[in-house]
């Protein structure tokens, strides 16, 4: 009776180190996937040189036009949204890595291995989405620093803004922040879609084509309601500076919004990798 | 037995030292079938072209009725700035990518499924094989893109003209030359797309490139204030080039931007040729 009293704990202790030793190699393996695939590396040096040389073209590009520019036109100008704009392209890149995270791993049939080896499947989504973001959440937050600080180097004879100023260290973490969460939407668009094809449809379809059909194409009171509330243009409040215009949804909210997308696209993606086969 | 042999290849020689070899337009006309029956065997390139052209006929009639609904409200600074045909084919800037994305998927299949092995073995002239795919690929997309305009131009048209707005007819000044345009637009979108899917091999990066050519990177571009460089390059992106074809009052010269397009095919096809020849496949 007291030995089997006393192997109780014994074996609970030895299932927590287990789950522990579990969760930690799962993260492991991750972590070895995203690594050794050639996109990894390749996409993230893409979205460095996009943004930081987008910046610099971007601020070089915008200075002489500012200097030139009535009050009010230099008053509209936002210095941290004009030079942290090759955003919009790196996008595509990280949202196409969180894609391929996933639809690559179901096109080489290794997803079969990974579930063998972890049955337990919403630890390996888990998981992936948490390797992918740390990996990528730092890449881009260091990005958007290095861009931020070339382009306002570059702006300097025209209106620029110091990391310290109103609002700018927000802004300039939303730039990271942002890519992040399109990258992650767009792993969760790879579970519930699995083709890369279509899944790289969907995700730019979703960031790109739908806000300029229903802004700029089809406008109207309610398509241009519905633009505010796209996941682009709502993320993208979070690196601007000034939310004066059609757009004022303000840059905690819209980053939200983004986060609300990824959200759901989490929770079918959760739903759908229990229930299906691999 | 010996002799049976030395007989059998005693007669053997007339076909030995003349092996039976294709006529060249027989080979190029083998090439292209099966470029054809590739292309109409993919799953992707039954449905889809069907459903982008539907959806782009659609989105245009919304757009110019949207447009034509509103046209006796407008105060006479913006009807002198009505433009019936713009409205008429602003989604094209949209439309087009469905051609880069078919088209990058043409090749890109083909290298996914590991079918080019099978394809460069049977017609080891590298260059046959991509002529061959571009032909039926650009005669493919110039299909479609007829399909899209024609009848987006009459539907649109015909909406514009019920309102009482103004509209145009297919024998007005340049309109044909314009619908013909945004054709040769839409085909170029498509061969670039191919050419860049040869080029890039992954689904992945071939699709990427092609919503950063055709509409991120200029739209981006666009924002640059024109300075001494940008002046002269960032109208021959793309986007911009096609631009050309929606607009009547146009910025480049319409022989400029065909002539622009046309650059950006043969500079991807020759690139294209180029990694066919030195890569193993």
């Amino acid at each position: 009776m007291s030995a089997q009293a006393g192997t109780v704990p014994r074996r609970n202790i030895r299932l927590n180190s287990m789950l522990g030793s579990r969760l930690l190699a799962t993260a492991r393996s991750e972590w070895i996937k995203f690594r050794s695939v050639r996109s990894g590396p390749l996409a993230l040096a893409a979205t460095a040189l996009t943004v930081v040389a987008g910046a610099w073209l971007l601020a070089a590009g915008n200075r002489s036009s500012y200097l030139a520019a009535s009050p009010a036109g230099q008053a509209a100008f936002d210095p941290v949204f004009t030079v942290l704009q090759g955003i919009e392209l790196a996008q595509l890149f990280v949202g196409a890595l969180g894609v391929l995270t996933v639809t690559g791993e179901y096109s080489s049939g290794l997803i079969r291995g990974t579930f063998m080896a972890t049955p337990q499947r919403a630890q390996v989504l888990a998981l992936k989405a948490l390797v992918f973001t740390a990996v990528v959440w730092a890449c881009c937050t260091a990005t958007s620093f290095a861009a931020f600080f070339l382009g306002q180097a570059v702006l300097a004879p025209a209106k620029h803004v110091a990391i310290g100023d109103p609002g700018v260290l927000a802004a300039v973490l939303g730039g990271g922040l942002y890519l992040a969460l399109v990258g992650l939407l767009g792993l969760f668009i790879g579970v519930l879609v699995r083709r890369t094809p279509a899944a790289l449809a969907a995700l730019f379809c979703l960031l790109i084509v739908l806000p300029i059909l229903f802004v700029s194409i089809i406008p109207g009171k309610i398509t241009q309601n519905l633009g505010e509330y796209m996941p682009g243009q709502a993320g993208e409040q979070a690196f601007q500076l000034l939310h004066g215009g059609a757009y004022s949804l303000g840059p905690w909210p819209g980053l939200g919004v983004l986060a609300g997308y990824a959200a759901v696209a989490a929770a079918a993606a959760f739903a759908l990798i229990l229930r299906r086969d691999a | 037995m010996s002799d049976a042999m030395a007989v059998s290849s005693a007669g053997a020689p007339p076909a030995l030292t003349a092996p039976h070899r294709p006529a060249a337009y027989r080979r190029a006309g083998a090439a292209l079938a099966t470029e054809w029956i590739k292309l109409r065997s993919l799953r992707s390139m039954r449905l889809t072209p069907l459903l982008g052209a539907a959806a782009s006929i659609l989105v245009s009639v919304s757009a110019v009725r949207h447009n034509a609904a509103g046209w006796a409200q407008l105060d006479p600074v913006q009807k002198a700035r009505f433009e019936p045909l713009y409205l008429n084919f602003n989604f094209v800037a949209l439309g087009i990518l469905l051609f880069g994305v078919l088209g990058a998927l043409v090749a890109t299949n083909e290298y996914g499924s590991g079918l080019i092995r099978a394809t460069l073995t049977a017609t080891p002239q590298r260059g046959l094989v991509l002529t061959a795919k571009a032909v039926v690929g650009g005669l493919v997309a110039f299909t479609v893109a007829a399909v899209i305009t024609f009848p987006a131009f009459f539907a649109g048209q015909a909406i514009l003209s019920g309102d009482h707005a103004p509209h145009l007819s297919l024998g007005d000044h340049h309109v044909l030359l314009h619908l013909l345009g945004i054709v040769y637009y839409m085909t170029a979108a498509g061969l670039i797309g191919l050419f860049t899917g040869v080029l890039v091999r992954s689904a992945a990066a071939a699709i990427t490139s092609m919503f950063g050519l055709l509409l991120v990177l200029p739209l981006l571009a666009d924002k640059i204030t024109p300075d001494a460089v940008t002046r002269h390059t960032v109208p021959y992106l793309l986007l911009n080039l096609g631009d050309e074809m929606v607009h009547q009052h146009a910025g480049l010269s319409p022989g400029a931007a065909v002539a622009g397009l046309a650059a950006w095919v043969l500079v991807s096809a020759a690139a294209a040729a180029l990694s066919l020849r030195v890569r193993d496949a």
